[in-house]
């Protein structure tokens, strides 16, 4: 089981999203991405598109104006 | 030489303002202000704060006491006394001292109007229950907050949407309150056009107050006790311990029409721009008195604590002095508000007004972000435009989102008061530095994308005018961003070519399809509209994207 980690800091949408969907195109059941990402759209979009992907979002969380998300790939 | 007198009837923020300014330009006057309130000067727009207890104490409301004003001004301030008539022709009023009943008379030399607008409470069933309120005065503001208090309230229904009704909703909730809004009319906001407002109303949603628009309310359920249990509407009955009502106020006119003072079509009292009425010496302020658009020239009310202010100053200022000649030309109907991490701002015409003047006019709806984007705590805004196509004047703007909205749409006023152009917006040399705005801020990419739409680079369509079309089979939305964005979020019946890949793709769009183009913000769809146009297609492009688009969304 791998654990990813991704730094979208300074990505405006789309990039966070796309960088963590091209991760989790590589990563595999049981892994876990960590995104830290600026974008405050991206706190919406990554429940969606775990709830669409049926990928499982385990921490969703903001410090200091950015998002940190914690994903397990399904 | 006899000192002149000046009476002022009411004591709120334009009377005050007006007595003020009176008694500085023209020590020599005698200042008296009667108001039926036991309080003057006092913070009426901070009352749904007071609610929600981000303004702990009544005395923080309050500006300035009464002994105050005699202390350091010499204007003499009788509180919880009513005038209850005006000889215009022997210049003198009529009040009753509310605790004693007993009358007096005070001659006057000049007179300011400043009575206010009142809440208006229909007569309808069960309206007498207890814990119905109106929000206009402190008093009504302590009793609400003492019922608040109460464990047994739960659950709250504000009736009306306006700018009290939702500053009012979102203190509640803030309270741990289920708020329930419920509107006559089918959208939240006056002022916003349609698809604006119904994202206002989405964000209210999201944050959990139950919003209910274009249903009128019945009547109210009472219990044993005689305390208000049910809210009655034609779309249900909604449990409440306590309801707000703030739906709508009317001027405080009567004085001045049994008087002879001659009300404006609006119902408010005429004015000069001097604040003068019909009656030379007599003057109309705040609330009660009527203004003019600056735009359209014409009448209009708008009850607003801004035009309060200078409304009051410009009487102070020109009753004992002709000569100041300094007016209030008109007003803009210029307005703000915070609701939760979400602001709403806006100014001048909206699309819907503009068109019923017969202004011929085009609209953008521009999302942007209110600070670079790489700097962390950035925001988004979402900017509607309206303007002129013949002269290309700015006519009005609405603005919401949850960064920052007012600096924009100041901006954008003083753009309008000087009858700026689009051109001259989108030139402006704004101030920037990442922590505060983008280097093309949100004001000069509107104006820009606005002379790109007139002078036909691409050809929008607004998503209130798309949703009627949405079933027309003639056309299809064509969403060109890429695939987890497209998953994440999309318009129902839409197909998903990425940007990247038009070339390659356009063979999926059937033959003969007229297209609207989509993507996040509308730039993308502006971007390779000239791709689709290449291939021979039709293409619109949908006005502010995805994250303008209040509807229905898979």
């Amino acid at each position: 089981m791998a654990e990813y980690t991704v730094n979208a800091r300074g990505l405006q949408c789309p990039g966070p999203l796309v960088a963590l969907f091209n991760q989790s195109k590589v990563a595999s059941p049981g892994d876990i991405i960590k995104i830290e990402v600026t974008d405050q759209g991206f706190k919406k979009d990554v429940q969606a598109w775990c709830k669409k992907t049926g990928n499982e979002l385990t921490e969703l969380k903001e410090e200091n104006s950015c998002i940190f998300a914690t994903i397990v790939k399904k | 030489m006899e000192r002149k007198k000046l009476v002022v009837i009411g004591g709120v923020a334009a009377g005050t303002k007006a007595a003020s300014k009176a008694k500085r330009e023209n020590p020599e006057l005698d200042v008296l202000v009667i108001t039926k309130d036991k309080d003057v000067s006092y913070a009426g727009c901070g009352l749904p704060y007071y609610l929600g207890g981000v303004i702990k104490e009544r005395k923080e409301l309050v500006v300035r006491a009464p002994e105050e004003f005699k202390a350091t001004q010499d204007i003499t301030v009788l509180t919880k006394c009513e005038v209850t008539a005006l000889n215009p022709t022997q210049k003198t009023v009529a009040y009753t001292e509310l605790k004693t009943k007993k009358k007096n008379t005070v001659s006057f030399d000049y007179l300011v109007f400043a009575t206010g607008a009142s809440p208006v409470l229909p007569k309808i069933e069960g309206i007498e229950l207890e814990n119905i309120y109106p929000l206009r005065s402190v008093q009504d503001a302590e009793s609400i907050r003492a019922c608040l208090d109460s464990d047994r309230v739960q659950d709250v229904v504000v009736i009306g949407a306006g700018f009290v009704g939702l500053e009012v909703a979102e203190n509640l909730k803030l309270r741990g309150k289920n708020v329930t809004v419920v509107e006559l009319i089918p959208f939240v906001l006056p002022g916003y056009d349609e698809e604006m407002s119904l994202l206002i109303q989405k964000y209210l949603v999201e944050q959990g107050v139950k919003v209910i628009t274009g249903v009128n309310v019945s009547g109210f359920a009472g219990d044993a006790d005689g305390n208000v249990k049910a809210v009655k509407t034609q779309a249900g009955t909604i449990e409440a311990q306590c309801v707000i009502w703030s739906a709508g106020v009317k001027p405080n006119v009567q004085l001045a029409r049994e008087a002879g003072i001659k009300l404006g079509p609006t119902g408010t009292v005429a004015v000069n721009e001097y604040q003068e009425t019909n009656i030379p010496g007599i003057y109309a302020v705040g609330d009660c008195a009527e203004n003019i658009n600056l735009l359209t020239k014409e009448p209009i009310w708008c009850p607003m604590g801004s035009t309060a202010n200078k409304t009051g100053r410009i009487a102070g200022l020109n009753l004992t002095d002709k000569a100041a000649h300094e007016s209030l030309p008109g007003v803009l109907n210029t307005s703000v508000i915070k609701l939760f991490g979400f602001n709403a701002a806006r100014t001048g015409l909206t699309e819907k007004a503009a068109r019923e003047k017969g202004y011929d006019i085009e609209t953008v709806i521009v999302p942007a972000n209110d600070k670079a984007h790489y700097y962390p705590g950035y925001r988004q805004i979402i900017t509607k435009l309206i303007a002129d196509r013949n002269n290309h004047r700015i006519l009005g703007a609405q603005i919401i989102g949850q960064g920052v909205v007012d600096k924009p749409i100041d901006i954008i006023v003083t753009l309008i008061s000087c009858q700026a152009t689009l051109e001259q917006m989108a030139s402006l040399d704004l101030a920037y530095a990442p922590p505060f705005s983008m280097a093309m801020s949100s004001t000069i990419v509107s104006a820009q994308i606005m002379l790109n739409k007139l002078n036909g680079r691409f050809k929008g369509i607004n998503p209130r005018e798309f949703i009627k079309i949405k079933e027309n089979p003639e056309y299809l939305v064509v969403d060109v961003r890429v695939e987890p964005e497209y998953l994440v979020r999309s318009i129902p019946g839409s197909i998903n070519i990425p940007f990247n890949q038009i070339a390659e793709r356009a063979g999926e769009i059937p033959a003969g399809k007229k297209l609207i183009i989509n993507c996040k913000i509308g730039k993308r769809a502006y971007l390779t509209s000239a791709t689709f146009v290449k291939l021979g297609f039709d293409v619109t492009v949908l006005d502010g994207g995805i994250e303008a688009y209040p509807y229905a969304v898979n």
